[in-house]
């Protein structure tokens, strides 16, 4: 049939046409907006910690989803002490250095549960995360450099911890790893504050999503918070 | 649209969707990178003054000097202090944008930048936020220089790009309007060549028109060939290739009759006396070659024509017809040489060849001619010594005395203007197809033909400016009598580049008029200057001027070469047409003839139609118009 003939070329070429403009499209969808999972995703969260640490860092992993689930509905303190035990109890205070091969390594939960070691600000970080997750919002909690007095003696060492304000000029209780109950600051005589942060203004608007631009990872935070979407926690 | 319109738009269209395209990538991808370093420089300040703060007493004064401190370098827009409640405590602002960015831009590329903020500690409590933000103006003042520099360099590079682009498109229109050109000329008929172009397609395209182009020329120069192969077996003798008497008669009634230059001239007669004596001396096959040497000589002594007239009247008279000229005493000098070469080739026998010399002028009756002829060949053969020649010197009434009056007088009556006269030429139903109109020009007080000045004009190399003058005086009367006029152009006029282009100037000027001129050349055309016609036919032709050959006999076996040249019509011949109802090969010829010229869209013309039965059968051969003295128009 001649005219079938006649006519496939042009069909083809057109197909082709707009193949390639699909195509386009599509690189250009992907490439100038790429779709990082970004929301708390248990499924996730096992699947990285089955890759990096295996069976034993999957059961920490399951018994802090067992916490998580538990401590949904209680008040704030039962959610601040659980938390604060949780990890005081699960990780096991190691310098940075010999965990990580790095002087000061920022540690997201899931590689501090994983490890079952951590640094201090592991520990505060860890806290942290997992209070936002009870609907603990980050203008109550902060994370606090603080010059601590370790025992009676003069020597001082460079801690952080993390205080909740249950109002913005009101005196924080202090979470902390050295001294595993929850006080309030006042009581902490041993430690010395010097400078809070959270994670406002780091996270655009106080919103879980990050600004995925490549200058920002230079940063500590900036580098935890990406580790933590990749692993599923926000 | 025209293919190199679409060119023009396309590498347009590209160039700007590559400009504009880059100029977007470059300035979003300027305004994130410096929003990103913005944000990062107001978290940064922002938690280095909040810091310091944290060290300091919590007294205003020194927190509003340090805030002040800060902001007075220049580069925020705000610092702003508030307490743990929002409320403000200190506030530097300042909202006037300085800098030279056009507002327009500023719109254009908002930056959205987050405040910096970060929180002063007084101890373990909180003592307020601060909230601070830069100066944009830098941030647009960079962001618009880089985008009027990348302009720049695009403008650049788009001319850049233009200018090659000029260049490509330039090699490909150059060739393509040729291209084009050569299919206009097929589709007219004109089977032209051109040279092949590089771009393929275009060369293909030109080969096969080239092909054709070479297959026509071959037809119609095979078929004209055998077209003229019959008119040579019906009009010369067959031993010596001379003309038939009745074929020259009518040659040479038509040139006495005619109004041109060659109705001016000599006859020369010679006998080759006692024929059968020289038979059974040479046998007849010498004395064939014999007859052939004569006619060769004597035609050799005609250097205008193409083909000289040279007919054999009975078996041992041959009479040769010298057009244009004029010097008797010089032309006997020439016959006799002529003669003596014709003996020398049968040094064994004696041979005797009387000979007479007659010249001719305009409206001589032939028979008077013919029986002075007679009579001075008569008068020779009874000469006895070696040189048999007899000139018949009639009195010619010569308007001039010398050279020099002539040329004064051709210059102020060429200056003066010349007439026109109409001959009508007509087609099957009797309609004008146009009116030939040879020039007079007024000599000695009264209005001569062409036959008395155009062997002078000739003389003097004046034809250009007569034929000029003809062009200028025909444009005249259209401006009053708006009919088709054909005007004879000359050999030496479309060889001479001066005389083309004040024609192509002249006609340009009366473009309306110009559409009425039909111009034509007479046949006995050499190779160059059938190029020159060709230049000039492609020069007037877009001024609607049409371009005849006329008096074609013999010359039709160059219709091959000018088959490419556009003519709009040819005119035969009268001797083709002389007694054409009397002759069925005749017919044959003039209809081939005329079939030949129709597959070329040439019209064919019969010259010199004597009466009503020639033109008859003229149409019903397939002759497209007629013209002579037998055409009678009302």
């Amino acid at each position: 049939m001649p005219a079938s003939s006649d006519h496939s070329p042009a069909t083809f070429s057109r197909r082709q046409f707009l193949t390639t403009v699909g195509a386009l499209c599509l690189g250009l969808g992907l490439g100038i907006h790429p779709t990082p999972a970004s929301a708390f995703d248990p499924q996730r969260l096992r699947q990285s910690m089955q890759q990096q640490y295996g069976q034993a860092g999957l059961a920490v992993l399951e018994e802090w989803l067992a916490l998580l689930q538990q401590l949904q509905n209680q008040n704030v303190q039962a959610k601040l002490r659980g938390v604060n035990d949780f990890f005081n109890r699960r990780i096991r205070w190691v310098d940075d250095i010999r965990i990580w091969g790095e002087e000061d390594f920022w540690a997201t939960p899931l590689e501090a549960m994983g490890k079952g070691q951590g640094d201090c600000e592991d520990y505060s970080i860890a806290k942290y995360i997992t209070l936002k997750q009870l609907s603990v919002t980050s203008q109550y909690l902060r994370m606090i450099y603080v010059r601590a007095r370790i025992g009676r003696s003069q020597i001082t060492q460079a801690h952080m911890v993390l205080g909740y304000y249950s109002t913005p000029d009101a005196e924080p209780l202090v979470l902390d790893n050295i001294v595993p109950s929850i006080t309030p600051a006042s009581q902490r005589t041993d430690l010395d504050p010097l400078f809070s942060f959270n994670s406002e203004g780091l996270w655009a608007g106080g919103s879980s999503e990050s600004r995925a631009d490549p200058l920002a990872r230079l940063s500590r935070w900036r580098s935890v918070i990406e580790r933590m979407q990749t692993q599923g926690f926000i | 649209m025209s293919l190199i319109k679409q060119l023009w738009l396309a590498i347009i269209a590209l160039l700007l969707l590559s400009f504009v395209g880059s100029l977007t990538i470059s300035i979003t991808t300027s305004r994130d990178y410096i929003e990103q370093e913005v944000r990062i420089k107001n978290a940064d300040n922002a938690n280095a003054l909040a810091l310091s703060m944290s060290q300091l007493d919590k007294e205003l004064v020194t927190l509003e000097l340090l805030i002040a401190a800060q902001f007075d370098t220049g580069y925020y827009r705000q610092i702003t202090l508030r307490d743990t409640d929002g409320s403000v405590l200190i506030e530097r602002v300042s909202d006037t944008y300085t800098g030279d960015v056009p507002v327009w831009f500023r719109q254009l590329v908002e930056f959205d930048v987050p405040s910096g903020t970060a929180t002063i500690q007084d101890g373990w409590r909180q003592f307020g936020t601060l909230e601070l933000d830069s100066q944009h103006s830098f941030a647009y003042a960079s962001l618009w220089r880089s985008t009027l520099e990348l302009a720049a360099w695009f403008l650049l590079a788009g001319a850049i790009s233009l200018a090659i682009a000029t260049m490509v498109v330039r090699g490909i229109k150059h060739p393509l309007s040729r291209v084009v050109a050569q299919a206009q000329d097929i589709s007219a008929r004109r089977f032209t060549t051109i040279e092949e172009p590089r771009t393929l397609e275009l060369r293909q395209v030109t080969q096969a028109m080239n092909i054709l182009s070479a297959n026509v020329h071959q037809m119609l120069s095979h078929e004209s060939h055998k077209l003229d192969e019959l008119r040579r077996h019906l009009q010369h003798d067959r031993v010596t290739g001379a003309l038939n008497r009745d074929v020259f008669m009518g040659k040479l009634s038509s040139q006495l009759s005619s109004d041109g230059a060659r109705a001016t001239g000599m006859l020369v007669m010679v006998r080759v006396q006692e024929l059968e004596t020289l038979n059974e001396q040479l046998g007849y096959a010498g004395t064939d070659q014999l007859l052939v040497t004569l006619v060769t000589q004597l035609g050799q002594l005609d250097n205008v024509s193409s083909e000289p007239v040279v007919g054999r009247l009975n078996g041992s008279d041959f009479i040769f017809m010298l057009p244009l000229v004029d010097d008797v005493e010089e032309l006997r000098i020439q016959v006799m040489a002529a003669l003596v070469e014709v003996t020398a080739t049968v040094p064994d026998v004696e041979v005797y060849l009387p000979t007479a010399i007659v010249p001719y002028a305009p409206h001589d009756e032939r028979a008077i001619l013919l029986a002075t002829l007679d009579d001075a060949l008569a008068q020779a053969e009874s000469l006895t010594s070696f040189e048999q020649v007899v000139v018949r010197q009639r009195e010619r009434v010569s308007l001039y005395s010398s050279h020099a009056e002539w040329r004064a007088a051709l210059e102020t009556a060429i200056q003066a203007g010349p007439e026109l006269a109409y001959f009508p030429v007509v087609d099957a139903h009797g309609d004008i197809l146009h009116y030939e109109c040879p020039a007079r020009l007024q000599l000695a007080g009264k209005w001569h033909t062409a036959g008395v000045f155009i062997p002078w004009v000739t003389r003097f190399d004046m034809e250009p400016a007569l034929d000029l003058a003809v062009v200028k005086k025909a444009l005249l009367t259209l401006q009053t009598d708006l009919k088709p006029v054909g005007i004879n152009l000359s050999a030496a006029s479309i060889t001479n580049t001066q005389f083309v282009n004040n024609l192509r100037n002249l006609l340009v000027s009366q473009p309306l008029l110009a559409k009425q001129l039909c111009f034509e050349v007479p046949a006995t055309l050499s190779t160059h200057a059938i190029g020159s016609l060709r230049g000039l036919c492609a020069a007037l032709r877009p001024l609607g001027c049409t371009f005849g050959i006329e008096h074609v006999g013999a010359e039709f076996t160059k219709l091959a070469d000018l088959h490419d040249v556009g003519l709009a019509y040819l005119k035969m011949d009268s001797s083709l047409i002389h007694q054409l109802h009397a002759s069925h090969e005749q017919q044959t010829i003039v209809r081939g003839m005329a079939t030949l010229c129709h597959s070329l869209g040439i019209q064919v013309i019969g010259e010199g139609v004597a009466d009503d039965d020639e033109l008859v059968c003229l149409f019903r051969v397939g002759v497209d118009g007629a013209t002579g003295p037998g055409i009678h128009y009302a």
